[in-house]
């Protein structure tokens, strides 16, 4: 294949992996959302009175933390039915969704963490160390967006999964390495500002946190 | 806490067994009338009987077969793409209704799924071997690299037979790509594939030297439970009907396949005529073929003694099938899947580490531009999905090097280096923040191969988490055929259906494999603070 061959391909096969690249997404914001709910009540639970809250939030969230995702992915795609009857009628639990539930596992222990730290300083009167829990959260969902391209594996049709589609209707080798550049081209494109960004509102919010932390200490000596 | 960490873990995952064993009982015929649409699994890389076309569509032998089944069965049709590893998987869990997807029958598949008779095709097991190979009998392989695809039903049985040293890819197009990049000196594979894939221009020139062997039939199935169902009888009543009306010899000829012998004594067989004028292939009062109307070519069962016959009375009475104790195949599978792991692990943690403090040191070493370049990299880098970053350097990059230089790049080796690429670049920031806050200390610090330490024990939290998150991500090496854990598991589950026991054995050494360097970093870090000198 020339290379005019291989962009022309690329080009036509475009919409079909910008799609593929939208439930990448869309199964990382609900990883996020699925994720972070449990993570605020475990954060919640580490700031309790009794002992024995703080203890199960800890043990907990260290799971949540350690369980390795990957394997869990493959876990809830071979033990979850794909299609359930409740009361008659027939509902399906889809891939994306499995997918989602197996990359929320280390949102919880993310959230758990972070707000965690985020909330004693919010109590402390540190708003502004509080508030770094934002670019923290969007920068953690970041890392979900690159870990949900291992949905390919249980049969998601993401855009990973959607390259090996393309290889296979096209029936080119040579245009493997093409078509999965291409598509980490989608992630870097939609990532690297995201994240630069995201490190540039830190920095700000940071170096507020420093000067309000130096003028309590300039007014304290 | 480790204590009752292991006990959360248990819990959870007989929390989730629980939810496992709910498969609906009611009959799956009538859920499928009540949806309208048949939904049927077929190979999306096996030509001319399950492939893509142009558009992505499915289309092919079987993609035609499924669509005259729902045709007769009155149902709209979806067809699903499915692997020789997940199709009996997704009919266990019910993402499909039926499998036609080059299923060979064996008394193995026939305790995980209902196959249905009569078959609608054979095909036997050989090797494609490229020109220069010089291969007269199977005892030629003995002991030599042969790629294979995983969860074709001989594998185990050739490896055992033959001595071969398998390298199992996990699709026939990745064990085709891997004979073409000399990964092997073989492919074992189905002879009716291997015989159009000789077709292509690109691989007119590769053999099948070798006489085909383990002729075995082809069926279609269902999900185990549905075995006497009204789904199987109306299968099995379209599958007769089909080979009585000649429509699979005519899908034979329209896929180019040579004319099978098979499936002409099956119209023979199937339309003969009684001598009271009826047709000896109807069915039974008890709903059964007639005996002679049945295929007797059976693969025999393996025999059965010792820690083997104990595990299937392990089996019968609980329902556990813990195949990876008892059987010393699958045994050594697995072992050799936890060892491989453990040093995939290691690699990648050191890999890491390598890569993190030979970018940081570069990225200080004062020379003009190199700090932007390797900054610029290593954003990149860590923007880069891991499992991406393993497609392009096994599939791509290790095809420009093979067609180079000759060389053949090792899965094991492209996973260690892909993983620990991607980890070291979120080590170098970590590594240049650290430096960063050290100069802050003082003013006189430069980031140098002595300064290293200091850099490394104020980086130490971050650096962790990065290397935790790596042994995580060491599956990932799954997918390109290292028989590492996962692979080990998923093979055996593919052979035995023992998904339930498998699975939750599998998440339960990964854990255990991750908390066991989460501590192992715990220790490591009280010895250094021990020993910090602030």
């Amino acid at each position: 294949m020339t290379p005019t061959d291989i962009i022309a391909t690329l080009w036509v096969w475009t919409p079909f992996l910008a799609g593929g690249f939208l439930w990448n997404i869309l199964i990382s914001l609900a990883a996020m959302l699925i994720g972070t709910l449990p993570g605020i009540v475990l954060a919640r639970m580490r700031l309790a009175k009794r002992q024995s809250l703080v203890q199960t939030s800890l043990v907990t969230t260290e799971l949540m933390r350690n369980i390795p995702t990957f394997v869990f992915l493959f876990y809830l795609a071979f033990l979850i039915p794909v299609e359930f009857e409740f009361a008659g009628q027939v509902y399906a639990f889809p891939a994306w969704l499995k997918a989602a539930l197996a990359l929320s596992v280390a949102v919880v222990g993310f959230v758990s963490d972070n707000l965690y730290v985020a909330w004693r300083h919010w109590r402390a009167g540190d708003h502004a160390a509080a508030l770094l829990l934002i670019p923290n959260w969007t920068g953690y969902l970041l890392i979900i967006v690159m870990a949900s391209s291992t949905a390919s594996v249980i049969g998601v049709d993401e855009i990973v999964a959607r390259c090996n589609v393309i290889i296979a209707a096209v029936g080119r080798d040579e245009l493997m390495l093409w078509v999965y550049l291409y598509a980490m081209g989608y992630f870097i494109v939609f990532c690297f500002p995201l994240s630069r960004a995201m490190e540039a509102v830190k920095n700000r919010m940071q170096a507020r946190v420093t000067s309000v932390l130096s003028q309590k200490e300039g007014a304290g000596s | 806490m480790r204590h009752s960490l292991t006990l959360v873990l248990v819990g959870l995952l007989a929390f989730a067994s629980l939810f496992a064993g709910q498969a609906a009982r009611a009959e799956r015929l009538d859920l499928i009338h009540k949806r309208g649409i048949l939904i049927v699994g077929v190979k999306a890389d096996y030509p001319p009987f399950g492939m893509r076309d142009a558009n992505g569509q499915l289309v092919g032998f079987e993609p035609d077969l499924a669509a005259e089944l729902a045709r007769r069965l009155g149902l709209g049709l979806q067809l699903t793409a499915v692997t020789s590893t997940n199709r009996l998987q997704k009919l266990a869990e019910g993402a499909i209704d039926v499998v036609i997807a080059t299923l060979g029958d064996t008394p193995q598949r026939r305790r995980i799924a209902t196959l249905i008779e009569p078959h609608y095709y054979v095909s036997g097991v050989t090797v494609l071997a490229p020109p220069g190979a010089r291969l007269s009998s199977w005892a030629d392989l003995r002991g030599r690299k042969v790629c294979a695809t995983q969860g074709a039903y001989f594998n185990r049985e050739m490896a055992q037979r033959h001595l071969l040293d398998l390298q199992v890819f996990s699709g026939a197009r990745d064990s085709r790509l891997a004979l073409r990049d000399g990964r092997c000196i073989a492919w074992l594979y189905d002879d009716t594939a291997l015989a159009s894939l000789r077709l292509e221009s690109d691989w007119a020139d590769y053999r099948t030297p070798l006489p085909s062997t383990l002729v075995s039939p082809w069926a279609i199935a269902i999900a185990a439970a549905e075995s006497g169902s009204r789904l199987e009888r109306a299968l099995a009543d379209a599958v007769a009907e089909a080979h009585r009306s000649g429509w699979l010899k005519d899908a034979e000829r329209r896929w180019n396949l040579p004319p099978s012998p098979f499936l002409a004594d099956a119209q023979q067989r199937w339309t003969r005529i009684g001598a009271d004028g009826q047709p000896i292939c109807a069915r039974l009062a008890s709903g059964e073929w007639p005996a002679e109307c049945r295929d007797a070519s059976r693969l025999t069962s393996t025999e059965v003694s010792g820690l083997h016959r104990f595990g299937l009375l392990i089996r019968e009475r609980t329902g556990l099938d813990l195949t990876f104790v008892y059987d010393p195949y699958d045994r050594s599978q697995f072992l050799r899947g936890i060892w491989l792991t453990v040093q995939l692990l290691i690699a990648c943690i050191i890999g890491s580490l390598f890569v993190g403090c030979l970018g940081a040191l570069t990225a200080e070493s004062g020379i003009p531009f190199l700090r932007g370049w390797v900054w610029a990299t290593a954003a990149i880098g860590r923007m880069a999905p891991p499992l991406l970053l393993i497609y392009v350097v096994f599939f791509g990059v290790g095809h420009l090097v093979v067609t180079r230089f000759g060389w053949t790049v090792d899965g094991f080796l492209v996973a260690a280096v892909c993983l620990s690429l991607y980890a070291g670049c979120s080590t170098v920031f970590a590594l240049l923040d650290a430096s960063a806050v050290l100069k802050g200390r003082q003013p006189d610090f430069t980031l140098r191969w002595k300064t290293l330490p200091q850099a490394l024990r104020l980086a130490y939290t971050p650096v962790v988490a990065i290397l935790i998150n790596v042994v995580k991500a060491t599956g990932m090496a799954s997918v390109i055929a290292v028989p590492e854990l996962i692979s080990a598991s998923t093979a055996i589950i593919a052979e035995h259906g023992n998904t339930g026991v498998m699975i939750n054995v599998l998440m339960l050494i990964y854990f255990l494999l991750v908390l066991l360097t989460v501590r192992l970093f715990a220790v490591i870090e009280r010895r250094v603070l021990q020993r910090d000198p602030h």
